[in-house]
């Protein structure tokens, strides 16, 4: 890790030169029209009582708007940041997102203004905290699978970003964030090596001292954060690299990440394996990307494996209502092959994240679960208890295609014929098991159906219908309001449904839910958030960035005036000590006064009605929601609701 | 590492184990609706007393507003209030139970806690709770559901 050694000679001389043109600047006055006929009018003895000489007719006329200044000489022609904006660019990035500070305002000049047409991919996103920023990142990434940009400022933006970067780490999402450092401004604001305040859960930083080193870092800073295991990555630019000129830079070539795929024999096992048994099966864990969704889909319609998925615990895995998703004919399966999951026979998953920890740990905080193999995606989503081969540490993504390619080489007719037949058997059996259980879980949901406050269950009831023909997004955690989505709804594509929080940190829901309404925005998709209330009140101004960004965004409140998984745990606490279960409501419920969400809204902008009490006014209410968000108006309706 | 580190991690695999079902929505409702008939035997608590009992010592949290929602929905599962005194029963019946992880199951309440007289009172709130969950023919929002799922032609993406 590169440390700022980088002395501010660069930038002293730049202000040298800067200082010599102002003095250049005011020599000029001297012999300037406003001068001179200033000079003449102190000529004429027109003198205030003061002694100060009275404005001249110019002077007058500039005051009121009436004259423009003098063009001013651009010193900076080509700065550092427009390329550095350019390599950002060239990368793909839709947005980057930030909450202004001075360490960055070279590059923040460069992305609003450089380039043709300017403040397009990326675009300027406004954050009202650090901590918002890098969470619309995290949902923006686990939505589209790619990383968005988020721009921190000096020592103070990466420590509010502290919490949403470990939260992304956590979670395995790639996040790229650049912050700025200006040494020669205010002290407080910079270190000597700052990203080392979150290098125990960042996957790769780096503090450039030369503009070509900064454009590669950038590079490289992205093509980390995509690369199993995918983390946030964050590189230091001083605000010297991004100001001074750079006639002659250039942005390098962009090289590609290699991903680790399982080499050709272990392709041809598995195609073997998936071709020969009688009745395969494929687990889906999380994927990296929409691409490598549609290669799973591939695999299992070319072999007839019955598959299961992670899609109602997060984003980038198999569709839920793909007719070869569920238990399929037969349950008794001889061959299974886990894609990013464990599986019997084969098991495929990236780098777990400890690798990376007991490297960047250097000050061996332990962040639990990160040590030990855990904290990231794989084994989620498995395979209904089977036993698991040894996994073999590779992107399964990426190792898809060699595993296509071997099965269709394999294939042959009479085997496809058969394959046909069992896809078929599977299809109606799996239809079959999933209106079984919608059944049941729907009989479950009548269940304080027309009770106030209203039941979390009918909140997801009456919303599905409204958006089930619709491209959606569900971008809040489901876990604390029931869960309800993964019984009624049918999470198809690879963003239907964004999962946890990645640590379980709260205040995710709201920026994520807007990160992944920035993915949603020119794709034609509507968000829905629904938002618990202690989870909405870390940092609410993110409601504000939706607004201002015309975002197309739902946001429903979860409103149950409680962190009620809190209030049971004092109150177990209580029970085992055998006092006060009256009084485990303190410190866990928000009430004396009850937080009024509409009104939160609307000081952010956002239209919005509540709260609603009255589950008959319910549906209409998430009809005007989802039609505002439609139209890119994103909208919030507060509803009390049971706890849950 | 020592016998508390190893506890405390024990307990930690167990909440997240415990989080990670209720994320997925296990353990709740999925099942179905209870319908075991209300019971019938003698209440000798105050019921009005008990409303205010039953939100102050946050039986709500758990149990919904009328006991037929939430994490541990009890109205169509009387099993263990089908009388007062199993009621009692049941309220003391976890003293010595004393989990390390953050524990969302049933607390102990203990006498000191919560007396006889305030627990029988609770007793003959609960009492007057009665499902009113419809019959699923007058809930067309959840019928489209089904029926929807039932016709639907699955997606091959």
């Amino acid at each position: 890790m590169a440390k700022s050694q980088k002395t501010s000679v660069g930038r002293r001389g730049f202000l040298k030169s800067a200082a010599g043109g102002a003095a250049a600047l005011a020599t000029a006055e001297v012999t300037s029209p406003i001068a001179k006929a200033q000079r003449e009018n102190n000529a004429g003895g027109s003198t205030t009582a003061a002694g100060v000489p009275a404005p001249t007719q110019e002077q007058l006329a500039r005051d009121a708007g009436n004259v423009r200044p003098p063009a001013a000489v651009r010193l900076i022609t080509r700065p550092g940041s427009d390329l550095m904006v350019q390599t950002v660019r060239d990368l793909g990035i839709e947005y980057a997102v930030a909450n202004p500070g001075s360490s960055f305002e070279g590059l923040q000049e460069s992305f609003v203004n450089y380039g043709n047409p300017p403040n397009r991919m990326p675009e300027w996103i406004t954050a009202l905290h650090e901590e918002s920023a890098v969470t619309m990142a995290h949902g923006y990434a686990k939505a589209e699978g790619k990383p968005m940009l988020a721009v921190l400022h000096g020592t103070i933006g990466i420590q509010h970003a502290a919490m949403s970067i470990y939260q992304a780490y956590y979670d395995r999402v790639p996040v790229v964030m650049i912050a700025g450092n200006d040494p020669d401004f205010i002290a407080a604001h910079t270190a000597h090596d700052m990203a080392g305040m979150v290098r125990s859960y960042t996957k790769w930083d780096a503090e450039p001292k030369t503009l070509d080193e900064a454009l590669l870092a950038i590079q490289r800073a992205y093509n980390e954060a995509i690369t199993p295991p995918m983390a946030p990555t964050l590189v230091v630019l001083s605000s010297e690299l991004q100001k001074d000129n750079a006639p002659n830079a250039r942005v390098p070539a962009y090289k590609p990440p290699q991903f680790v795929t399982i080499d050709a024999t272990h392709a041809r096992e598995i195609a073997r394996g998936l071709i020969e048994a009688q009745n395969p099966r494929i687990a889906v864990g999380r994927l990296r990307t929409p691409e490598g969704v549609n290669r799973a889909v591939e695999l299992a319609e070319l072999v007839g494996a019955s598959t299961s998925t992670a899609a109602t615990n997060g984003p980038m895995s198999f569709p839920q209502r793909h007719h070869l998703c569920g238990p399929g004919a037969d349950t008794a399966y001889d061959y299974m092959l886990g894609l990013e999951t464990g599986g019997a026979q084969a098991s495929i998953t990236g780098p777990t994240l400890a690798k990376i920890v007991s490297a960047r740990d250097r000050d061996d905080i332990g962040f639990g679960g990160l040590t030990g193999g855990g904290g990231g995606r794989a084994g989620r989503g498995g395979g209904r208890g089977n036993v698991s081969a040894p996994p073999v540490e590779a992107d399964a993504e990426a190792s898809l295609p060699l595993i296509i390619d071997e099965v269709k080489r394999q294939l042959t007719p009479d085997q496809k014929t058969k394959i046909q037949e069992r896809a078929a058997k599977h299809s109606r059996a799996n239809h079959d098991a999933h209106v079984e259980a919608l059944t049941k879980a729907v009989d479950a949901k009548r269940a304080g159906w027309n009770g106030s406050p209203i039941s979390t269950a009918r909140i997801y009831a009456e919303l599905w219908p409204l958006i089930m023909n619709d491209d959606w997004c569900l971008s809040s955690p489901s876990g604390f309001s029931g869960g309800h989505n993964t019984q009624l709804w049918e999470h198809n594509k690879p963003y239907s449904y964004l999962g946890g929080q990645g640590a379980g940190g709260m205040g995710y829901g709201a920026p994520a839910s807007v990160g992944a309404a920035l993915a949603a925005k020119a794709r034609n998709r509507i968000v829905i958030n629904v938002q618990t209330d202690g989870d909405l009140n870390y940092a609410p101004g993110v409601l504000w960035t939706a607004v201002h960004h015309k975002l197309p965004m739902l946001t429903v409140m979860h409103n149950n005036r409680a962190w009620h998984q809190e209030f049971m745990f004092v109150e177990y606490m209580a029970g085992v000590r055998g006092r006060g279960e009256d009084r485990a409501d303190i410190g866990n419920t928000l009430r004396d006064p009850y937080i009024d969400y509409t009104k939160m809204a609307a000081g952010y902008g956002m239209a919005g009605e509540g709260p609603i009490t009255d589950p008959a006014k319910l549906s209409a209410a998430l009809k005007r929601g989802v039609s505002a968000a439609k139209r890119g108006e994103p909208y919030m309706i507060d509803v009390i609701t049971q706890p849950r | 590492m020592n016998k508390n580190s190893n506890r405390r991690r024990f307990a930690v695999g167990l909440f997240a184990t415990a989080v990670a079902l209720y994320a997925q929505g296990g353990g709740r409702g999925a099942a179905g609706i209870g319908h075991t008939p209300p019971p019938t035997s003698p209440v000798t608590g105050n019921a009005a007393n008990g409303k205010a009992l039953y939100y102050s010592y946050g039986c709500y949290a758990c149990h919904g507003y009328n006991g037929e929602t939430g994490a541990r929905a009890f109205v169509g599962n009387w099993g263990n209030l089908g009388t007062e005194e199993r009621f009692l029963a049941f309220l003391r019946g976890r003293a010595n139970v004393a989990p390390i992880p953050p524990s969302t199951s049933m607390p102990n309440f203990g006498e000191s806690s919560l007396p006889d007289k305030p627990a029988k009172d609770i007793y003959a709130y609960i009492r007057t709770f009665k499902s009113t969950a419809p019959e699923l023919k007058d809930i067309p929002t959840l019928n489209a559901i089904v029926e929807s799922a039932k016709q639907e032609k699955q997606t091959g993406r």
